[in-house]
């Protein structure tokens, strides 16, 4: 696997938050490469700093010290607006909260990435149906997250990260708020996709979803403890 | 889609958005309202001074009373009779009317009173005036005004003695509304040879004289000609624009009419302050939302144009609503203290109707811009964490 190009590469990362008087290393010092293609569990206890990394993975932060490339691209020297577009070109997210947009409908919400790219409205829409109908929920378009049930509003989400082909899916804790069987449908979809060629990283303490991925680490108190 | 996302966004707190409409209906209406009445008020008023711009007045000089034998045994002074002639010859000069005029005393029937005599030729009475009853004609008969002949009962034929002369009333003037140069409502007016035998004047000049000239533009060339004749030895008489009278009612009807629409602006103000209010609200509650937008690739200033638009389509509901019922208020005020909205339609409410609009989306945009820049100035990972 290593001969395989790296599309996410940390070179000792710290993220500093100020909390009163001190100060808090969320993330300590971490170095990895995430390789195209591959599923990559991150696991840890809450507070572990396994979301942070996730963020500053998906150009969410910036890190206070250290690089974060993606692509081989260092995000350091790019400005908000190019972080941005990094973010809409390579990068899909899935979030424990599902955190669609309540005020439009499941397709509307699939759209919505590839309004802000500018994707024509025809294309929009053909590309909108055919990821609901690969995540079983086509008959659901016309409904508002808050007529949808947990699982079908996280199945909506991964519609909507895939929307503009990402090269890369960050999910933090994507069955977390999810029952057995709605965490399972979820957790293939996403395997589906990396099947397919996406890059997976997940973010998660539950060991059972650890088994998807073919790499686990292992992270505490901001440091990489185990491979 | 931006539209309909800003527009459910306003619909998701429906009560909210419709009464920060109001307030901005509020506000519009009270401006173009103000600004429509005024406009009908300064109409109505000069509607009086019609037609009259391209009348000049010219009265004696007052310096003339000491240089020039000018003065007369009533100690009134005159244009005499050559210098007018030389006036009325000048060139530019369309028609012009010789007024003699006078304050005294007559009698009809047992009744005496007081009254302005005016003495002018009969063609000079039928431009300036139309007759209610009667037919305009001045010979050996005079001419009275509408007020005067309401309060004396005078008919077409009756009598009026002036100064020992018998005159028979040969027409009612219409009522006219106020004038700079002949004022025929509380007056009698008969011809330039009646006026001399009367009051015996043959010798003396006139007391004013009213210049029509070509064109509006011939109004300053009258007068530089005037300067370069007749007053260009001395100073023998005052030429009296009417255009400028009618420049000075404008700007000061227009500087009043400023002043109401600025008192009006303050529920203009207080409308955008809601704005800001709600509009604050809104992007805390939604500060999820927008770290959400930013993630999936919203820019900064796509976040900035959406809640903007929010905003102007708050102001274009608003603005527009309001103008219509502006309308309503200016017929409002119009009848309540004009009596009469028949200036109401016009270009000039139009004017006043866009420009409220203009003021009132402009106050929206405002009141946006603040809580549309804080949105946009969020950070992503921040705003996605926001509880």
């Amino acid at each position: 696997m290593s001969k395989n190009r790296a599309v996410i590469e940390l070179v000792d990362v710290k993220k500093v938050y100020r909390v009163g008087n001190e100060e808090v290393y969320a993330v300590n010092g971490i170095s990895m490469k995430v390789e195209e293609g591959e599923f990559l569990c991150i696991m840890g206890a809450s507070g572990s700093g396994k979301t942070t990394l996730l963020s500053l993975m998906g150009c969410l932060d910036r890190p206070t010290y250290g690089s974060v490339l993606i692509d081989g691209i260092d995000t350091k020297e790019l400005s908000d607006r190019e972080l941005t577009d990094i973010r809409r070109e390579k990068i899909g997210f899935v979030f424990q909260q599902y955190h669609l947009i309540p005020t439009l409908t499941a397709f509307e919400n699939v759209e919505l990435p590839m309004l802000l790219k500018g994707v024509p409205k025809a294309e929009r829409e053909r590309r909108a149906m055919e990821l609901l109908e690969i995540m079983g929920i086509a008959k659901a378009a016309n409904r508002k997250p808050s007529e949808l049930s947990g699982g079908m509003q996280q199945r909506v989400a991964i519609a909507r990260a895939l929307a503009n082909n990402p090269e890369i899916l960050l999910c933090d804790e994507p069955t977390g708020n999810l029952d057995t069987k709605s965490g399972e449908v979820v957790m293939n979809l996403i395997k589906e996709q990396n099947d397919r060629g996406v890059t997976v990283v997940l973010v998660t303490h539950d060991p059972e979803i650890a088994r998807y991925a073919e790499r686990v680490i292992r992270i505490r108190d901001g440091k990489i403890v185990e491979v | 889609m931006y539209f309909q996302l800003a527009f459910r966004n306003l619909r998701r707190n429906g009560i909210r958005s419709a009464l920060a409409i109001v307030g901005i209906i509020i506000g519009v209406m009270a401006v173009a309202s103000i600004g429509i009445f005024s406009a009908n008020l300064k109409t109505s008023f000069l509607s009086s001074f019609q037609n009259v711009t391209d009348e000049v007045l010219i009265y004696p000089a007052y310096n003339a009373h000491f240089r020039h034998g000018l003065v007369t045994t009533s100690g009134v002074m005159y244009i005499d009779k050559r210098t007018a002639e030389r006036i009325v010859r000048l060139p530019y000069v369309r028609d012009y009317a010789f007024v003699k005029d006078t304050f005294t005393t007559a009698r009809h029937r047992e009744e005496v009173f007081g009254v302005t005599v005016y003495g002018m030729e009969e063609n000079a009475v039928k431009k300036l005036f139309k007759a209610e009853k009667g037919v305009l004609r001045l010979s050996d008969s005079c001419v009275v005004g509408y007020d005067l002949a309401d309060r004396l009962k005078l008919r077409v034929g009756s009598r009026i003695e002036v100064n020992g002369h018998n005159l028979r009333v040969s027409a009612i003037l219409k009522e006219t509304g106020a004038r700079f140069d002949v004022n025929p409502n509380n007056a009698i007016i008969v011809s330039l040879r009646d006026y001399d035998r009367i009051f015996n004047t043959k010798n003396e000049g006139y007391n004013f004289i009213i210049v029509w000239v070509k064109s509006l533009k011939d109004v300053s060339l009258f007068k530089d000609a005037v300067d370069k004749t007749v007053n260009a030895r001395e100073k023998k008489v005052e030429v009296f624009e009417l255009k400028i009278i009618i420049d000075q009612i404008n700007k000061g009807f227009s500087f009043v009419s400023r002043f109401l629409m600025a008192i009006a602006g303050i529920s203009l103000l207080v409308a955008g302050v809601s704005i800001l209010n709600i509009m604050l609200m809104s992007t805390l509650e939604r500060t999820r939302e927008i770290g959400v937008m930013m993630a999936i690739g919203a820019y900064r200033t796509t976040i900035l144009k959406l809640f903007l638009l929010e905003a102007l389509i708050l102001g274009i509901i608003g603005s527009v609503i309001g103008a219509i019922l502006s309308l309503a208020g200016g017929y409002a005020v119009d009848m309540m203290i004009l009596h009469s909205a028949k200036y109401l339609l016009s270009l000039t409410t139009l004017g006043y109707m866009i420009e409220g609009m203009f003021f009132g989306l402009l106050t929206t945009l405002i009141s946006g811009l603040y809580p549309a820049w804080k949105a946009s100035r969020l950070e992503p990972l921040e705003a996605l964490r926001y509880e």
